[in-house]
């Protein structure tokens, strides 16, 4: 035992006179104090606009209610009616293609630019702010009108393929069969934050390993994939939790990209975006806080999923 | 006593809006634009802004005139404070309802036809005749469309009635005349579109694709002895929607109409931004409140035509009269007198119509239409008298339509759109259509 941790223990057992006591337990008492009313504001925000709320909505979704009115018990009506509601399920196929498609697509682009990054090259981080931008635009209203326009009919896009000899006349985001990769595209575009993720961790990974597998003649692909690759699946894994989270909340650009409808065909109509539809447009608030559940439920299954998977192929160096 | 005293809070809902595509409407109900939109002064976007003036920098006519009006009422009713709520078209619906859902919705709403019955229905709105409200001087057929179950719920603001837009300078470099509107065809309608897009300059369409919007398909509706809605429901069906539907078709292959892609891409363009406002589309559907600021947005003096009929006469086009907006007042308000004495004021005095004009469209109060009228600008002048040359061309005033019922911009966009694409046809459609706006209705219920 160390002097310092012997002398508080001495301290500790030391037998206090009554004031001693009172004046400890007024000090304790005051430190919480201090403690609860620092933590007060974000207690409030968790009562009063999550867990306040959430409740709400669970006893909604068992409801019939219109705003307009108060709402009326349906029991399990909002539920069993989500089963033959065919634009639901096209919803639900709609956020399921932008996920698998648009999350793997957009964490390997990350980790490409990542990894080039990481070269050590001149103004890297120059690099790092210019990519990471449109990370940071990316779910603003002005980049889904800017995205309307780069790939309508005389967009951007249909100039370039013009001057490359192929005459387009499509209209990219008013046509149901692009209209969904368009916002798969943006949706990549914006792998700004899983990059500087990714960065910080290729950062972690100690030069040694590879100075070691140089000496011993290692090939450049294994040398990514036994030493970078393993080291770096922690972060893999806590990018594509979090990015799937955020994928399936969708909402801002296809909201602006199709004018609110989700069209052409239906064709942009994310999850999230049926949910306010069906809340706000046709004022269903008990069905559309039924599908806010069921979103919750498929979130958090994904999540599970991910994590139990993550067992077989995420490396803790520890 | 009465309602002024200890009367501090006060609040109208009302939006300066003027969402100029006509295409507009079809996108989802809630982002539809009120008929009665206002004439845009320069850049359209902005002028969708916010009543108040200290909000958002919006600094339109609109907004300035709504406020000088507001100001004008509280100088000579010194107790009363109105505060006016600022607020973007695009989230108007979805803000209301949260408010009346929270209890404390404004006490002066700005409501229009296609929310009125539900928000009537579910008690929300005051019945304005207990509280002075004096619709004696209006135009026949401008009160009806307001009142629900024997109560007035609404008070017209203005009136409209739709017009097809002609873009005349397009026509003369066409070399194409413009129709006799008197007599003209939906078949007329189609031929001159197709030769305006064929002999025009290259990029030119000849009509704006209006027909999934609910506007287009009551006007033929009407000329075949049918409507939209009865009180409480649908009075089409399937057979009319599909002729209706394979009308469109025909116009989309005879080409005379942008391609579907184009179509969509229309959807949510400003008036300025529009094929129509650009200069490069022959015809359009607007209100014809609208006329000032198309007018702005293209540059151009568009000619306002009678939309074409069935019967190639138009007298027995059943037209109809719209209220561009109405004013209504919450049930829940403290004060329902000075609720209504605002109203009263704003819809039969002449020192507010001398201040807001044709704003929100032509006055329903003949009298006030009088009062104005030489102070209109010469669009204005144009739509007073279109509304007036149109009298004889009147038919029943379309009871307003059922709960529900406001979702069928959304679902005839979705369905229209896969017909457009080539994904569907008109006699499949059709049932779809009427069905799910059947099961709308019946949900509001």
């Amino acid at each position: 035992m160390s002097a310092i941790s012997e002398l508080t223990s001495l301290r500790r057992t030391r037998a206090k006179t009554a004031d001693e006591r009172r004046q400890q337990r007024k000090e304790n008492g005051r430190d919480n104090k201090a403690g609860y009313l620092f933590l007060l504001p974000w207690l409030i925000g968790l009562v009063v606009i999550t867990i306040g709320p959430m409740c709400a909505s669970l006893y909604l979704s068992f409801t019939d209610y219109n705003l307009l009115q108060p709402p009326k018990w349906a029991g399990l009506a909002n539920f069993q009616q989500m089963l033959h509601d065919e634009r639901l399920h096209q919803s639900l196929k709609v956020t399921f293609i932008y996920v698998f498609v648009g999350v793997p697509l957009q964490l390997a682009l990350a980790l490409a630019i990542a990894i080039l990054l990481d070269k050590g090259m001149k103004g890297l981080s120059f690099y790092r702010s210019i990519f990471y931008l449109p990370s940071m635009l990316g779910g603003s209203v002005a980049i889904a009108v800017l995205w309307r326009q780069i790939f309508g009919t005389d967009g951007l896009v249909n100039q370039v393929l013009r001057l490359i000899g192929i005459d387009s006349h499509t209209g990219w985001v008013s046509d149901p069969r692009y209209a969904l990769g368009t916002i798969i595209i943006l949706h990549i575009w914006t792998f700004g934050s899983p990059m500087v993720i990714f960065l910080a961790g290729l950062r972690q990974i100690p030069v040694m390993y590879y100075e070691a597998a140089a000496v011993d003649g290692a090939s450049r692909w294994s040398r990514f994939s036994k030493i970078t690759m393993p080291l770096l699946s922690p972060i893999v894994f806590f990018n594509l939790v979090l990015q799937i989270i955020g994928a399936f909340q969708s909402f801002t650009q296809a909201f602006v990209v199709s004018g609110g409808s989700g069209g052409p065909s239906d064709s942009t109509l994310f999850y999230t975006l049926y949910l306010y539809n069906r809340g706000f447009a046709n004022l269903q608030m008990g069905y559309a806080s039924a599908m806010a559940w069921l979103l919750l439920v498929i979130i958090g299954g994904f999540t599970a999923i991910n994590f139990f998977v993550s067992k077989y192929w995420v490396f803790y160096d520890d | 006593m009465l309602a002024e005293s200890g009367f501090s809070l006060w609040k109208v809902a009302a939006w300066v809006s003027t969402e100029g595509s006509f295409l507009q409407a079809r996108r989802s109900p809630r982002q539809s634009a009120p008929s009665g939109s206002l004439p845009a002064r320069g850049n359209h976007r902005r002028a969708r802004g916010p009543l108040s003036a200290s909000a958002g920098g919006a600094t339109t006519s609109g907004t300035r005139e709504t406020d000088q009006a507001i100001k004008a009422y509280t100088k000579a009713n010194p107790k009363v404070t109105v505060k006016p709520q600022p607020g973007e078209w695009d989230s108007y619906w979805d803000k209301l309802s949260t408010e009346v859902a929270g209890k404390n919705a404004p006490d002066v709403i700005q409501m229009d036809m296609a929310y009125i019955s539900q928000y009537a229905k579910n008690g929300t709105l005051l019945d304005l005749s207990q509280y002075g409200v004096d619709t004696s001087k209006f135009a026949s057929g401008t009160v009806d469309a307001g009142k629900i179950d024997g109560k007035l719920v609404g008070v017209n603001a203005g009136i409209n009635s739709l017009t097809m837009m002609a873009d005349p300078e397009l026509f003369e470099k066409a070399g194409v005349d413009l129709p006799d509107d008197t007599k003209w065809t939906w078949d007329d309608y189609l031929n001159i579109s197709v030769e305006l897009q064929a002999k025009g300059p290259a990029g030119t369409t000849g009509t704006q694709c209006a027909f999934p919007t609910d506007n287009l398909l009551q006007i033929w509706l009407r000329q075949n002895g049918k409507d939209l809605y009865t009180a409480d429901g649908l009075a089409f069906d399937a057979e009319d929607l599909t002729t209706y539907l394979n009308m469109m078709v025909e116009f989309m292959n005879a080409g005379a109409m942008p391609t579907a892609s184009a179509i969509n891409e229309e959807v949510g363009k400003s008036m300025d931004q529009s094929a129509f406002g650009m200069g490069k589309q022959g015809f359009a559907l607007y209100w014809s409140n609208q006329l000032a600021a198309i007018n702005e947005a293209s540059g151009k003096t568009m000619t306002m035509l009678r939309p074409p009929t069935v019967a190639g006469d138009s007298t027995q086009r059943n037209a109809w009269y719209k209220a561009s907006m109405l004013w209504s007042g919450y049930a829940g308000t403290k004060n329902p007198e000075a609720v209504g004495k605002l109203i009263n004021w704003w819809v039969n005095n002449p020192a507010c119509a001398n201040i807001c004009l044709d704003e929100r469209g032509v006055p329903a109060n003949t009298e006030m239409v009088k009062a104005i009228e030489p102070k209109l600008t010469d669009a204005g002048k144009a739509t007073v008298k279109y509304l007036d040359d149109i009298k004889p061309e009147l038919g029943k005033t379309p009871p307003a339509p059922p709960p529900g019922s406001s979702e069928i911009g959304d679902i005839m966009q979705r369905h229209t759109n896969d017909i457009l694409f080539g994904k569907d046809k008109p006699e499949t459609a059709a049932p779809k259509i009427i069905s799910e706006l059947q099961a709308a209705i019946k949900n509001a219920q």
